[in-house]
């Protein structure tokens, strides 16, 4: 395997250790410098690592949005705010933000509602439930592509199982793809099937960790089930919901490959997300600068999603240190 | 009492139909995999039967003249060094972040976290450009190393949680006896820390395995395509044409991530709470 990256970084870990020696030190902290030289070796080479490969790129990007390539020449011009200025003069990047916010906002209410939904429900013990559970875990695993090419066999117009079930259900026939009004909501459901479980997990482990005490009271005092979910569970339980909620929809607004994979951004771009945006001025039109001003965009409301899910887990971090 | 079997009743047919909402796409998949190119389009809905040499045909078609194997040793090839890598770089880092406390070390966590929530288009340019300019397009180095980069904020957010699971006191008696952190971590701290670093290697695999929007234009060359690469450039054709073809690259793309999944189920269920519900 040709590959610097093994070679370089593993003997580094392990040499380290290696060479330090064993000494006996009867004091429990060591002192200063060595603490500082600790802290180096456990965190440099993961530091250094994101540094090239991840500060480096985002860095580069945001140099890059205020470029434009010209791809005869191999050359990058400074055009300072051109780009953005002419994305949010367009009507496309409106639309495409239109999407965006769909598939984060009306995603992720589906899946919460959904989510929490399946988490009460398996929470009264059904035999097989187990099983089921096993099953509907193995969306969230799959490649989107694949994901994408499932849902277009089972929409596809002609010959499609949901259409032939739509058509005997008296529906009729629904352009689920190639309707442009209709499309952005097929994506909504396509993504509901693939990550409604993953806040049904987050949401059933802490349901599961609930103190029995809790529902035991409630049922001696007289709730029935629906106020007992109500005013006792649902509370209990909003941490986990807050956080699944928050996760999911940092993950939402970026989605890229079930756009690629479904919906190609069509019919007419009824479909394009920021990233299928950026990704295709990228990597399909080459206009590098366009498309790193789109994934600035993104890249500054995904800092805002990110500082309101460090909030929600830091509230979390103080409520098992008390 | 027949409220209650009423309402047992109706919670079954509620649970057969989320296994039904959960596998429909899947055996729809595999059926229509099964099926001649015609036999798709004119049997409506598809009935399943075997006809062997049908199935053999799609199957041999991917794996013999599609080179499917070929791509499923480019992914295990990658996946498996990227994510030894990004785990032997990450455990270090979410040690010493569960235990030290340095200069900045709030600021650091939160900025490497926060790389696992940040749109892959936005590095996806640079660091296409970057693997250009130094020559490793179309080598597994080149999708290897961009690839830890996204392993290692997983990682680390996953392991932090293992780590502060595990009481300081075992620290502290080790440096009592003259251990210093590395020698605690690797010597004291990893056996116990096992199942973390499975859930943690659980979802580098898923996750790398998976990963097409970078690799798509590092690699151009088919024979180094990973498995999803390969899909994509087949499956993303407006609407393909040989649908028995497409449903069985589908079937295969999927086959071993849910043969993987089924392993280490258990794992992935702590995984995704790893972060949401510290006991």
């Amino acid at each position: 395997m040709p590959d610097i990256s093994s070679s370089d970084e593993r003997p580094e870990v392990a040499t380290a250790v290696a060479s330090e020696p064993v000494v006996n030190r009867p004091k429990r902290l060591a002192s200063p410098t060595q603490r500082r030289g600790e802290t180096l070796l456990l965190l440099g080479p993961c530091a250094l690592y994101l540094i090239v490969f991840s500060v480096y790129p985002l860095v580069a990007s945001l140099g890059r949005s205020f470029m434009d390539y010209n791809q005869r020449e191999n050359t990058w011009t400074w055009v300072g705010f051109r780009n953005y200025s002419e994305l949010f003069h367009s009507h496309e990047f409106a639309n495409t933000i239109q999407n965006t916010l769909t598939l984060t906002f009306a995603g992720v209410a589906i899946q919460v509602v959904l989510g929490t939904a399946l988490a009460l429900f398996f929470n009264q013990q059904l035999r097989g439930a187990t099983i089921v559970r096993g099953i509907i875990v193995l969306p969230m695993l799959l490649t989107p592509i694949v994901v994408g090419l499932m849902w277009r066999a089972l929409l596809n117009p002609e010959w499609g199982l949901l259409n032939w079930v739509g058509v005997k259900l008296g529906f009729g026939y629904i352009g689920w793809l190639s309707d442009p009004s209709l499309a952005i909501w097929t994506l909504v459901i396509v993504d509901s099937w693939q990550w409604t479980p993953f806040v049904f997990v987050i949401v059933y482990a802490r349901l599961q960790a609930l103190p029995h005490e809790v529902f035991e009271a409630g049922s001696v005092d007289g709730a029935n089930w629906f106020q007992r979910t109500l005013y006792l569970t649902l509370p209990l339980l909003m941490p986990a919901i807050v956080f699944a909620a928050v996760f999911r929809a940092i993950d939402a607004f970026r989605t890229f490959d079930l756009v690629y994979g479904l919906t190609n951004g069509g019919p007419v771009q009824a479909t394009s997300t920021l990233s299928f945006e950026a990704f295709q001025n990228g990597f399909e039109f080459q206009r590098y600068g366009y498309a790193s001003a789109v994934s600035y965009v993104m890249v500054i409301a995904a800092a805002v999603g990110i500082t309101v899910l460090f909030k929600v887990v830091k509230v979390r971090r103080v409520d098992l240190a008390t | 009492m027949s409220t209650r079997v009423f309402g047992r009743i109706v919670s079954y047919i509620v649970l057969v139909l989320i296994a039904i909402i959960g596998a429909a796409p899947f055996i729809y998949l595999l059926i229509l995999s099964f099926k001649s190119r015609l036999d798709i389009i004119i049997e409506v809905p598809p009935t399943l039967h075997f006809n062997w040499a049908t199935i053999k045909e799609n199957y041999s078609t991917v794996i013999d003249e599609g080179h499917y194997l070929t791509y499923v040793k480019n992914s295990i090839i990658v996946t498996g060094i990227a994510t030894t890598i990004g785990l032997v770089l990450g455990v270090p880092a979410a040690y010493a972040f569960s235990r030290l406390r340095f200069r900045g070390s709030d600021t650091w966590s939160s900025t490497i976290l926060s790389f696992r929530f940040m749109p892959p288009v936005a590095v996806a340019i640079p660091i296409f450009l970057m693997i250009h300019w130094v020559g490793l397009a179309n080598t597994a180095t080149g999708l290897i190393l961009p690839y830890i980069a996204f392993t290692l904020p997983l990682v680390v957010w996953i392991m932090i949680g293992f780590f502060d699971e595990i009481p300081r006191e075992i620290d502290e008696a080790a440096m009592i006896d003259g251990l210093t952190r590395p020698q605690i971590l690797f010597k004291v701290l990893l056996p116990l820390v096992r199942p973390g670093i499975i859930v943690a290697a659980t979802f580098g695999v898923i996750f790398i395995w998976n990963e097409f929007l970078v690799g798509l234009y590092i690699i151009s060359q088919q024979d180094k395509e990973t498995i999803p690469i390969a899909a994509s450039s087949l499956l993303t054709v407006e609407s393909p044409i040989e649908w028995n073809i497409a449903a069985t690259v589908g079937i295969l793309t999927v086959i071993p991530i849910l043969l993987f999944s089924i392993v280490v189920q258990r794992y992935i269920v702590r995984g995704i709470t790893a972060g949401a519900v510290r006991q």
